[in-house]
C-alpha cells in the first residue's frame, strides 16, 4: 500500500524540483533587465565603441546601427533615445550591443532631423558601474536610397576565384545576389550601372573564358547580352543611350610598396551604345589615338559627358612604360545633342597639371549641383593607389564663376577612398575606403548637405558588429538604387551562358581594337581589374 | 577508392559524396526490405532525398540512378522508378536552385566530379577519370547484376544454373567459399595499392608538410626519397639553408637555376612553402601577392591565412592582420595562434617583442620598384643592399650566381662573405672561386679566408681526370661523378648535380 503513496511523493518532489529550477533560471535571465544602474560614476569621455557610429548623420531609414562597446566589463547596458518617442534600453553580458530593428526604426522615424543619442554604461570590476558621456549623432531628414549594389570579390583576383554582385537592403541587414560568377562557370563580373538610380536599365560587365566577354543589359525586366566588352559606363539619364569605356589594362606589382598591385591602362577610349538602334559608336574627341579616354560619367541634363583623359605617349605593347607614375588624368568634358546624335568640342574642367594629381571616377550629384571625383598621385586606378582621396566641385558655383574650384572633402582618410555614388535625393553618397584596414575596401556612406558639407562617413551596418574582423572580402563600386532589382539571377545567368547576343563591332581604327573586334580576351591577368 | 587515395589526390570532396549516397542507398534498401508498399517506399525515398541533397548536392543524382536501378530490376516497380528519375529534377531545383539560390549547373553538379568548379583547375583535374569510374561503378554492378538476376529466371538458363547446383563447385563448403572471395577481394585491394602507389606525390606532400613546420632534417630525409621534382629540391635549398648546409651541400642534389626561388610566376599556386622561402628572404611583397592569389583559388585555408597575416603584421599593416587573424581564429587548427597575436598586438601594438618579426623587418626589402615579371637577381641584390646582414640573401645570390654560372659576379659578390660569421669558406664557395682563379688567372681577395690545400688538390685532380679524356664530358663522366658528383667542379661542367655514387 506504501508503493503508490512513495512514488506519487516522489514525483511532486521531482516536479518542485523542476519549478524551482525554471523559477531560478526565469528570474536569472529576465531578472537582469530590472538591475539597478545607479549609483554609478561618470566617465568624462565617450565609450570606445566597434564601429565608429559617433559624432556623424545618420540616414533615418537605415539599418540597426549594432555596435561592440569596447571598454572591459562584466555588464553593458546601452541607452539610446532622441526627443520623441520610447527610448531603448539594451541590458547583456556582452560588450555587442544589436539594436531590435523595430524599435530602432520606431525611434529614427519619429525624431528625423533631431539628434540620437547613446549613453553607455559598463560595469567595472569592482562592481560599480561606469557611464560615459554622451554619444551623439544626428537624425538626418532625408532617406538614404532604400538598396546598395556592390561586387563582393577577394583582394586579389587574378585566377577568377568566387566573385558576385549583390544588393543591399538598407533598411534592414537582408542581402541578395544580383549575379555571381558560378552562373557561368568561373569567370569575371564587373563594373554594373544604373540608370538614374533606378534598375530598370542595368548594365554589368562579363568576362567568361567559356562564354566570351560581353555586357549583359537589363532593360525593363529584359536581359540582353550586347557581344563586346563594356569598361566603365555610364547611363544617359534618358536611358537610350550608355557611353563606355574600352580599356587595354595590365596590371603589374610593387616590390616594396605597401599596397602590392598596381593597375594601368596601356590604351584606352570611349565608345557609345544606342539601345534603340542596337548599335556601338564612338567620335573622335572622345577617342584619340594620342590619349587615354576612361571614367565616363553624364550630367543629370544629359547635354554633357564627363570623362578622364591622359596622353599616351607610348606606343602600343604589354609593357609598362617608364614613368608609368607620371601618367596623370585631366577631367574633361563635351557637349552632347541626343536627339541629333552630335558631339561638340571638347573642355577641359581641371587640368591635372594644375591639380598635380590625377583626376578620376567623376559623378555628378542628380541635382546636378556637385561634381565628386577622387584625385591621387598617379595612373587610373584610385582604389590601388593610398593616396586617393575624394574631392568636390560645386557646379553651381562654376557656371556662375566660370571656374572649377575642387576642394578636399574632410571625410577622407590616410587610406584609399574610392568607387563613390551618390543617391537619387543627392544628400547622400556612398563610397569604398580601405580606411579599416589598408586591403580590404568597405562601403562608407556620408551624408551630404545642401550647402555641400559632407559629415563623418558610417561604416555600412551589419547585423553582427563584429562582422568586418574577419571578413576577406572586399567591397566594391558600391551603386545606391530606390528598388531592388527584380531580373532574376537565374535568368542572367542564363543569358550570359546563352548563344545569342547583340552582335556590334567597334566603328574606330586605333592602337587598343581593330575595328570590328572584341578587344579585351586572352589572358585574365592582363585584361582584368578590380 | 584506394587508388585516389595512394596516388594521393585531393578528391576529398566528391569521395565524401560518393560515400553519403552509399550510405543512403543503405538506408534505403533496408527501409525498402521492411517496406512492402510502393507508397511507403517513395515516402521514405522522398525523405532521403532531401537530407541528402542537403548534404552532398549533386551525388543526390547517384542515389536516384541506384534506387531507380533498385526498382526497375530488382523489385519491378517500373512506376517507381519512373518517379524516382522524375524526382532526380525536381528536388535539385527546388532545393538547390529555389531554396538555396544556387544556379541550376550548381545545382545539379555541385560536389560530383564533373562540377566546373573541379574541372577549371589543373590541380582538381588530376586522377578525375578514376573519381568518374568510381561513381559509374555502383550502377554498374547494379545493372549487371539486376540483369544477371532477370536471365536467370529464364528458363534455359534455369536449367543450367540447377545442373551447376549440382556439380562440384557447390559441394564446397560455405566457409572456404568466403575465405576465398575475401582472398580475392583483398587481393584487389592489395593489387590496386602496389600498383597505384605514387611515392613521389607522398613526398612532395611529406616535404611540404616539414618545410611548413620549419622542421628541416625532416626536410632533407623526405626528400631523399624521391629528387625529381622543382618543389621538393625548392624545399631542400631552404632547409639547407636553416641548417647552414646550403653553401656545402647543394650540388648532392639535383639542382637546376629555375627551382631556387619559385616566384610564383608560373601560376602553380600550390607547395605553399616556396612561398615561405620569398618570405624568408624578405620578399613579403611578392609572397603576399602569392598567397593572396593562393587564397582566391583555395579559400581561407588556415596556412594561408597565418602567412598572409604574419605578412602583414611585418609591413604593420595592422588592420588587415587583424582581419587575417580575426578569419583565422575561427578556423580548427589556427585559433590558438591566431588568439596569441592578436593578444599580442593588444599589449604590443607594434609587436617589438617579437624576434621574428623584427627580423622579417630587418629583411623586407624596402626599395619599391613596379613590375610584371620579378628578376631574381635583381630582387636578392635588393635585399643585400637594404640589409648587408641578411645572409640567406647572400647565400641565395651565391647559389643563384653559381647555378648560372655567372662567376664574375659571384667573385664580386663573395666579398661580401665577410659580413658573416663564417668559420671557414664554404667549401662550395671556395670551388667556385678556384674554378675562376684557374680559369681567368686573376687572383681573388678573400676577406680574410684563404682557399685550402684540400680544395686545390681536389681541382687539380678534376681536371687531371677531364684532361686525361681529353675533355670529353661523357667519357669523363662516370669517374668525375664518382668521386666529385656533389661538387660545383661538376654541375660547372656538366650543367647537373646531385649524381655522386
Amino acid at each position: 500500500m506504501n508503493q503508490p503513496h512513495k512514488s506519487k511523493r516522489a514525483r511532486i518532489t521531482c516536479a518542485l524540483i523542476v519549478c524551482a529550477l525554471i523559477t531560478c533560471t526565469m528570474v536569472y535571465t529576465f531578472g537582469q533587465d530590472k538591475m539597478v544602474i545607479d549609483p554609478c560614476r561618470f566617465i568624462d569621455r565617450p565609450a570606445v565603441i566597434h564601429p565608429d557610429y559617433s559624432g556623424t548623420v545618420i540616414p533615418p531609414n537605415i539599418a540597426p546601427l549594432n555596435f561592440l562597446v569596447k571598454e572591459s566589463g562584466s555588464h553593458y547596458c546601452v541607452k539610446m533615445y532622441s526627443k520623441r518617442g520610447r527610448a531603448i534600453e539594451l541590458l547583456s553580458r556582452s560588450a555587442k550591443t544589436v539594436i531590435p530593428e523595430d524599435r530602432w526604426h520606431e525611434l529614427l522615424n519619429a525624431n528625423r532631423g533631431e539628434q540620437l543619442n547613446v549613453d553607455v554604461f559598463v560595469k567595472a570590476e569592482d562592481g560599480r558601474w561606469n557611464r560615459f558621456s554622451t554619444i551623439t549623432n544626428r537624425i538626418a531628414d532625408e532617406d538614404i536610397d532604400g538598396l546598395l549594389v556592390y561586387r563582393k570579390i577577394h583582394p586579389v583576383h587574378s585566377a577568377w576565384g568566387r566573385m558576385g554582385i549583390y544588393q543591399r537592403n538598407l533598411n534592414r541587414f537582408g542581402e541578395s545576389l544580383v549575379l555571381d560568377n558560378g552562373y557561368f562557370e568561373g569567370g569575371c563580373l564587373n563594373c554594373h550601372s544604373f540608370c538614374a538610380n533606378h534598375p530598370d536599365k542595368i548594365l554589368i560587365g562579363i568576362r567568361s573564358s567559356k562564354y566570351g566577354s560581353s555586357a549583359l543589359l537589363v532593360d525593363n525586366g529584359t536581359a540582353r547580352k550586347i557581344g563586346t566588352k563594356f569598361g566603365y559606363t555610364s547611363w544617359h539619364p534618358s536611358g537610350r543611350v550608355a557611353a563606355y569605356s574600352v580599356n587595354k589594362v595590365t596590371q603589374f606589382f610593387h616590390s616594396a610598396r605597401r599596397e602590392v598591385r598596381d593597375v594601368m591602362d596601356l590604351d584606352s577610349l570611349l565608345a557609345y551604345y544606342l539601345v534603340d538602334s542596337e548599335t556601338v559608336e564612338t567620335a573622335p574627341e572622345i577617342s584619340k589615338k594620342d590619349r587615354l579616354e576612361t571614367y565616363p560619367t553624364w550630367s543629370p541634363d544629359g547635354r554633357y559627358l564627363y570623362f578622364c583623359s591622359a596622353p599616351k605617349w607610348w606606343t602600343g605593347s604589354n609593357i609598362v612604360p617608364a614613368g608609368y607614375d607620371q601618367i596623370r588624368y585631366d577631367l574633361v568634358r563635351i557637349s552632347y545633342d541626343l536627339d541629333r546624335n552630335q558631339w561638340g568640342k571638347l573642355e577641359t574642367v581641371i587640368a591635372a597639371q594644375d591639380a598635380g594629381l590625377s583626376i578620376l571616377l567623376p559623378r555628378i550629384s542628380p541635382d546636378g549641383r556637385w561634381l565628386l571625383f577622387c584625385m591621387c598621385n598617379y595612373g587610373c586606378f584610385p582604389v590601388h593607389q593610398q593616396s586617393s582621396d575624394l574631392y568636390m566641385i560645386d557646379l553651381e558655383a562654376a557656371r556662375q564663376t566660370g571656374r572649377y574650384e575642387h576642394r578636399r572633402l574632410r571625410i577622407n582618410s590616410d587610406q584609399s577612398e574610392s568607387w563613390h555614388c551618390w543617391s537619387g535625393n543627392s544628400r547622400w553618397i556612398a563610397f569604398s575606403s580601405k580606411r579599416q584596414s589598408g586591403v580590404f575596401t568597405r562601403i562608407y556612406l556620408s551624408y551630404v548637405e545642401q550647402g555641400g558639407k559632407v559629415y563623418k562617413p558610417v561604416l555600412l551596418p551589419q547585423k553582427d558588429p563584429t562582422y568586418y574582423d574577419s571578413c576577406l572580402w572586399t567591397y566594391s563600386v558600391p551603386e545606391l538604387i530606390r528598388e531592388p532589382v527584380q531580373v532574376t539571377k537565374e535568368k542572367l545567368g542564363r543569358v550570359v551562358r546563352g548563344s545569342r547576343s547583340v552582335s556590334v563591332g567597334m566603328p574606330v581604327t586605333m592602337a587598343t581594337p581593330k575595328p570590328g573586334t572584341q578587344p579585351g580576351r586572352g589572358e585574365p591577368w592582363l585584361g582584368e581589374r578590380e | 577508392m584506394l587508388v585516389t587515395y595512394t596516388r594521393y589526390t585531393y578528391h576529398f570532396v566528391t569521395t565524401t559524396a560518393f560515400l553519403a549516397a552509399l550510405l543512403f542507398l543503405c538506408l534505403y534498401l533496408r527501409a525498402a526490405r521492411l517496406l512492402i508498399s510502393s507508397l511507403g517506399r517513395l515516402l521514405v525515398f522522398l525523405v532521403l532525398s532531401v537530407v541528402l541533397y542537403y548534404v552532398a548536392a549533386g551525388a543526390y543524382l547517384l542515389l536516384v540512378t541506384l534506387c531507380a536501378i533498385y526498382e526497375l530490376l530488382f523489385r519491378r516497380q517500373w512506376l517507381l522508378c519512373l518517379v524516382y528519375l522524375l524526382l532526380a529534377g525536381a528536388v535539385p531545383y527546388v532545393e538547390g536552385v529555389l531554396g538555396f539560390g544556387a544556379s541550376i549547373v550548381n545545382a545539379f553538379t555541385d560536389l560530383l566530379p564533373l562540377s566546373w568548379k573541379i574541372l577549371s583547375f589543373e590541380g582538381r583535374r588530376r586522377l578525375i577519370t578514376i573519381i568518374y569510374v568510381l561513381y559509374l561503378f555502383v550502377p554498374v554492378a547494379m545493372l549487371v547484376s539486376g540483369l544477371w538476376r532477370r536471365v536467370q529466371n529464364q528458363r534455359i538458363l534455369v536449367r543450367l544454373a540447377s545442373r551447376l547446383r549440382k556439380s562440384k563447385l557447390n559441394a564446397v563448403p560455405p566457409v572456404v567459399k568466403w575465405i576465398a572471395e575475401s582472398v580475392v577481394l583483398f587481393g584487389a585491394a592489395f593489387a590496386a595499392v602496389l600498383f597505384s602507389y605514387d611515392a613521389g606525390q607522398k613526398t612532395l606532400f611529406a616535404v611540404q608538410y616539414y618545410a611548413c613546420r620549419r622542421m628541416w632534417p625532416q626536410v632533407l630525409q623526405a626528400a631523399r626519397r624521391h629528387t625529381g621534382s622543382s618543389f621538393v629540391i625548392n624545399a631542400v635549398n631552404r632547409a639547407l639553408y636553416h641548417t647552414g648546409r646550403l653553401g656545402y651541400d647543394m650540388f648532392s642534389w639535383p639542382q637546376h637555376p629555375d627551382v631556387l626561388l619559385l616566384t610564383g610566376e608560373d601560376r602553380i599556386l600550390a607547395c605553399w612553402h616556396k612561398f615561405d622561402t620569398q618570405i624568408d628572404l624578405g620578399l613579403v611583397n611578392m609572397a603576399e601577392k602569392n598567397l593572396t592569389e593562393c587564397m582566391e583559388v583555395y579559400g581561407a585555408h588556415p596556412m594561408i591565412l597565418k602567412r598572409l597575416a604574419l605578412i602583414n603584421m611585418v609591413k604593420g599593416n595592422y588592420g588587415s592582420a587583424r582581419v587575417y587573424l580575426g578569419a583565422l581564429r575561427q578556423t580548427l587548427f589556427g585559433a590558438d595562434w591566431a588568439e596569441d597575436y592578436l593578444s599580442r598586438l593588444r599589449s604590443d601594438p607594434n609587436l617589438s617583442a617579437d624576434d621574428r618579426i623584427q627580423h622579417l623587418r630587418a629583411v623586407r626589402m624596402e626599395k619599391d620598384y613596379a613590375t610584371i615579371f620579378f628578376s631574381r637577381e635583381k630582387m636578392l641584390c635588393e635585399l643585400l643592399e637594404k640589409n648587408s646582414q641578411n645572409r640567406m640573401a647572400f647565400e641565395y645570390l651565391t647559389a643563384w650566381y653559381m647555378l648560372t654560372r655567372q662567376l664574375e659576379e659571384l667573385v664580386e659578390n663573395i666579398r661580401r662573405v665577410s659580413d658573416f660569421d663564417y668559420p671557414e669558406l664554404p667549401g662550395l664557395y671556395e670551388e667556385a672561386v678556384l674554378i675562376y682563379v684557374y680559369g681567368t688567372k686573376k687572383p681573388v681577395y678573400l676577406v680574410g679566408y684563404q682557399a685550402t690545400g684540400e680544395a686545390r688538390r681536389r681541382i687539380e685532380h678534376f681536371s687531371e681526370v677531364f684532361n686525361k679524356r681529353m675533355r670529353n664530358k661523357a667519357a669523363a663522366f662516370d669517374e668525375l661523378a664518382k668521386d666529385y658528383g656533389d661538387s660545383y667542379f661538376f654541375y660547372h661542367i656538366y650543367g647537373f648535380s646531385g649524381v655522386k655514387k
